[in-house]
Parts: structure tokens; sequence; C-alpha cells
């Protein structure tokens, strides 16, 4: 019983603005979270850590969802292929996250005190970054209703710079940090060394996902 | 005589259930889009589609008899002098019903199944099959079927053209430009006062002219662009009177404009539907009442269409929108939000469009296979969120059985018939 309206399919960009939603809820988490670690405050850190596996959990069942929903035979306004990469790039974000808790709450490492200004500075600089892609990635629907095209498309490039603007200097940030912790490494342990270079490596690669989901959006403009 | 009564008596049943089963068909056609857009709620667009039906069906709803008996089988051969002998008439006035309940049989296989397919083709496709069992296929005009099967092309490619432009031209004045808002107030005279033109010309000649003697050419363009500019200049004013709301999103306010554009074109085609499908049901029948009026002795070539026939037609119409099409846009009212007012609107004035001049060419169109292909227009114009390509498919193939099929469930239900009552 649908007859002519049949045509039109479950369109993917609210689930889309969904997900990015669910992700960003993970992102504003990370700073508490590595606030908590650095004080040496365990449980809050467990307890920070399953709220942002269970937003990354929500988060991949949208995911999924999507992708389910989203057969060959869609006609959409954008390359079908450009849409699933920006969903798999966004959806790293939260895995990221997720992953960084995990390194937070496997091993009680012990943070030198020259390093905490340096890595809440990288944490800020990788919230702004994550921000800066929650802005442009949450006007996709407003960017649909445009069909693409125009002064909107413009106003998204802008928000698309803005995110690689910020995610350099997250990089920067988080080189910083890293000759900063090698400066201290004989304060902590060889185990405390590695482990500090992962969380590192994961605070920057949330920036990083971010980036490259910003991305996606250009590559969706400029196909067509 | 009883016979003869007994015979009218089906008919109307007959052609009221065809009634039936094209308002429960062809109601998405006209306000599904409108309720997928949340211009309007289901209860007023059922209402709305109501009114408008009815009152296109019985003010102006006018005989298609001439193309519906004459056009296809010769009316002649029916004569007592003909062919068929002294059975002719009574022949006639049974396939007739037997072409009404085939259509109407398969519009409700197609309506449940969810398939929009042509309630014109439906009847002319029956007619077919009771042409092709009185006469073989001699009977057989075959211009009319090289018609239609053109109209499967024309129709959906016209009105994806038109749909296409219709929305790149809004695209361009309203969606691409920075300011949405004020391209909006700016250029609503303009757009108003040409679809109130198109709708006016499309009203001259699709639906006044087949009651009266239709203007000239250049005095229905000037009373159509006298009509737009008048009612664009009124309606514009009124629309820069408002003020778009203070935290709402961008295109809010666009869309809360073209959602008005969108309703007054699903009425606008309501009532062109209403005046022209109404004969697929009330032709038949017409035929069947003026050979009852004869004693089933004579056909008459031309027949007029009584006004009770047309109020039985609307009725019918109204009654299947109620029942049958409140489910069909229920189930689309939950299932859609894709669909905004100004791609509801581009879609549907697209399609009137094309049937405004296809129509006047003397173009076969079905206004069903148009509306699809001003949705497909529009999505290739990126307007259009997602859509489902297989469902493409599935009404082709569905416009492509609808001749066949009901020629030959007439057949078969004419065969059953004519052994029963002769």
């Amino acid at each position: 019983m649908r007859s002519i309206l049949g045509l039109f399919a479950k369109s993917p960009f609210g689930p889309l603005a969904e997900h990015t939603q669910r992700v960003h809820d993970t992102v504003v988490l990370i700073r508490p979270l590595m606030e908590a670690f650095i004080e040496g405050d365990w449980t809050r850190t467990q307890e920070i850590y399953e709220r942002i596996s269970r937003l990354e959990h929500d988060a991949d069942v949208i995911k999924n969802d999507i992708r389910d929903h989203l057969p060959k035979s869609l006609f959409l306004p954008v390359d079908r292929g450009d849409v699933l990469l920006f969903l798999r790039e966004q959806d790293r974000v939260a895995d990221a996250a997720e992953d960084l808790g995990v390194l937070l709450t496997m091993r009680r490492t012990p943070t030198p005190p020259a390093l905490k200004r340096v890595v809440l500075d990288l944490v800020d600089s990788v919230i702004r970054t994550s921000e800066a892609w929650f802005e442009a990635a949450a006007e996709l629907p407003t960017l649909q209703e445009a069909s693409f095209a125009g002064a909107e498309v413009d106003k998204m490039m802008e928000r698309i710079k803005r995110v690689s603007d910020l995610e350099w200097e997250a990089d920067q940030r988080q080189a910083t940090a890293s000759k900063v912790l090698f400066e201290h490494e004989d304060e902590i342990g060889a185990v405390s060394v590695m482990m500090w270079m992962n969380i590192l490596r994961v605070l920057g690669a949330v920036a990083n996902h971010a980036e490259n989901s910003a991305d996606m959006l250009r590559l969706m403009m400029a196909r067509r | 005589m009883t016979i003869g009564l007994v015979i009218l008596a089906v008919a109307l049943a007959a052609a009221f259930y065809m009634a039936w089963t094209i308002g429960a068909n062809d109601v998405a056609n006209a306000m599904g889009t409108s309720v997928g857009s949340g211009a309007l709620t289901l209860i007023s667009a059922i209402l709305l589609a109501a009114v408008f039906e009815f009152s296109g069906a019985v003010l102006v709803g006018a005989s298609v008899t001439e193309t519906i008996s004459k056009g296809i089988i010769e009316v002649g051969l029916f004569e007592r002098t003909g062919p068929l002998g002294e059975d002719g008439p009574m022949l006639l006035a049974l396939g007739m019903i037997c072409a009404l309940l085939a259509s109407a049989i398969w519009l409700h296989a197609a309506t449940h199944f969810g398939m929009p397919v042509s309630t014109t083709h439906s009847i002319v496709g029956a007619v077919f099959g009771i042409g092709i069992v009185s006469f073989g296929f001699r009977g057989v005009d075959w211009s009319t079927i090289g018609q239609i099967v053109a109209s499967w092309l024309i129709s959906p490619l016209l009105g994806g053209v038109l749909a296409f432009g219709t929305f790149i031209t809004v695209r361009r004045l309203i969606l691409e430009s920075p300011d949405p808002v004020a391209a909006t107030r700016r250029y609503a005279p303009y757009i108003i006062g040409v679809v109130v033109g198109v709708m006016t010309l499309s009203f001259i000649y699709k639906v006044l002219s087949r009651r009266f003697e239709a203007p000239s050419v250049l005095l229905s363009l000037l009373i159509a662009a006298g009509l737009g500019a008048a009612v664009g200049a009124v309606a514009g004013a009124f629309v820069r009177a408002t003020r778009p709301a203070r935290d709402a999103g961008t295109f809010t306010y666009v869309e809360r404009v073209f959602a008005l554009l969108q309703i007054a074109t699903a009425c606008f085609v309501a009532f062109a539907h209403g005046a022209n499908d109404v004969a697929n049901a009330v032709g038949p029948l017409a035929t069947i009442a003026t050979l009852y009026n004869t004693g089933f002795t004579e056909v008459v070539g031309r027949v007029g269409v009584p006004t009770w026939t047309l109020f039985l037609g609307g009725g019918g119409i109204v009654l299947g929108l109620a029942t049958l099409g409140h489910r069909v846009i229920a189930t689309i009212g939950r299932q859609i939000t894709e669909i905004t007012p100004t791609r509801g609107f581009s879609a549907e004035f697209g399609a009137a469009t094309t049937v405004l001049i296809a129509s006047s060419l003397g173009l076969p169109i079905s206004t069903t296979h148009t509306l699809v292909g001003g949705v497909i227009g529009v999505g290739f114009g990126h307007g259009i969120a997602a859509l489902n390509l297989a469902t493409v498919r599935r009404i082709v193939t569905s416009w492509v059985a609808t001749v066949p099929v009901a020629a030959v469930l007439a057949a078969v239900l004419f065969v059953v018939a004519r052994a029963v009552v002769l």
C-alpha cells in the first residue's frame, strides 16, 4: 500500500546526523576522562570509560542500521561510496575515544607533574578540532536541503577548513607533549613511558579521524 | 424489461466500484507528497481531496464516452443490423459492465500491492478485451494501443524534464542564494504568478473545454497572464508581510512558503483528476443508461452524460479515497520525511504542466506516469535524499501489465456473462 510514494526511500541523512551526535557525545567525555586519569582518580576514570563505551556502542548500532538501509538500488544526491566513507571515518572518532578509555583503565599509569599541563593543552586542542568537526557534520542535513549547492557549500567549505587548521594545531601539541614526556622519562619507568606514547597517539587519532570525516564531506560536494 | 433493470442496477454497482478504485488508486498522486512533506495533515489531505475531486467530477466532469466506446471499438458494429445481429445492443451493455468490473478489479489489486497504474489505460485495456471477444483482432484500433505505448515513454520523460527544470529554477533562485529568506520574499510573487497562470491555462484547456467552447489561444493566454499577475501580486504581498521565526533554520521559512504553493497545486491536481478521470467510470455507465432508455434496441453513437451519473462517480471517488486512500497515505506519512515542500511542489507542478502541454498537443498522457517521472526528475536535480530505484522497476512493470491484464480479465468476464445472460 505505498503507491507512487514507494519511490521515496528512507533518507540516510537523518540517521547520519544522529550518528554524528552520538559520536560527539563520546568526544566531550574525553576531557573529564583525562582529568580523572591525570589526578589518579581510578574509579572515576573507570566510570567515565564505561559511559564512553556505551555511547560508542549506540553509535555502532546506528552505523550498522545506516549501512543496512543503503542498498545499491538507492538513488542519492551524493555518491553512495562517499556517504559510507564519511560514516566510517566518523565512527572511527568514537572508536578512538573508546580506545583511549581502554588504555587509561588497563593500567594505573602515573603522570609526571611536568606533563600534566601540556597533555591538557593537547586535550583542549583535540576537543576544539572535534567541536569544529561537529559543527560541520551537524550541518549535513542543511546541505542536503540546499541540494549540495550554493551558499551552503561555501559555508561548509569554511567549516571544513577550520577543522583542518585545528587538527594541525593538535599535531603540534602532540609533538610537544611527546618531547616533554621523554624529558621526564626517568620519573615513571619504561612501561609507563610506553603507555603514555600510546595515550598521546590515540588522543591525536581522535583529531585525525575528525579531520578525515570532515574531508569526506568535502568529497561529497566536490564530486558533484 | 426486468432483465434490463437488472443490467442497469449491475451497471450502477460496477461503475460505483470503478469510481471507488479510481479514488483509492489515485489519491496518492494528488495528495501523497503534501502529506509526506508535512504541508498537510492526513485528515486535511483527505478532506481537501474529497472536496476538489468531487467538485471537479460534478462541475466539469465530462464525457469521454467517445474515446471509451467509439475510439476503441466501433460502436456501430453493435447495432441490430451489425455482425452480432439482434443481440448487439445487449452485448454492448454487457460488455461495458464487464469492462468496468475488469478494470476496477485490476485497479483494486494494483492499489492493494501499491502500484500506481493509469486508470485510463485500465479501462481502455478492458474495452479492448471486449472488442477482441466480439469481433476478433480486426476490432482493435491499433493506433490507440500505439498511443498508450507512446505515453509510457512520453509521460514520465516530459514530467521528469519539467520537474527537473522547476526544481533547478527554485534551487538557483532560492536554495543556492546567500540569503534564501530574502530570495523567497523577492521571487514569491513571480513564482506564484507563473503557477496560477499555468493552472488557469490548464483549467481552460483540460477542464472547461470539455464542457464549453474554449476561448481562443490569445484570449486564454491573456486571461492566464492577467490572473497570474493579479494573484501573484496579492499573494506575494501577503508573503512579504510575514516574517521568519527568529530561531528557525535557514530553510524553515522557505519551506513554509512553498508548503502553501504545494497545497494549491495539490488541490488543483485533485480537481483536474476528478474532472478527467470520473469519466472512466461514468462513460461506460452513460452508454448503458442510454441503451436502457431505448429498451436495448438502439445504439447511439454519441451519448450525453447525465448529471446524476457524475454525482455517482464523484461520490465513488470520494469514498475510495476516504477508505483505501486513507490507508495509502497514512503509511506514507509515517515513512517519509525526506520530501520537503520545495521538492513536492516541483514534482507536482512539473507533472501538472506536462499534462497541460501534452493535452493541448493532443498527446495521450497519464497523470500517474507523469508524476512518477516528476519525482525522479527532482531526484536528478539532487533534490531528494533517497529514491528507491527498485520501486521504479516494479512500477514500470505494472504500467506495461495494465492493458493486457485488464483486456484478458474483461474478455473472460464477458465470455462468462454472455453465456449466462443470452
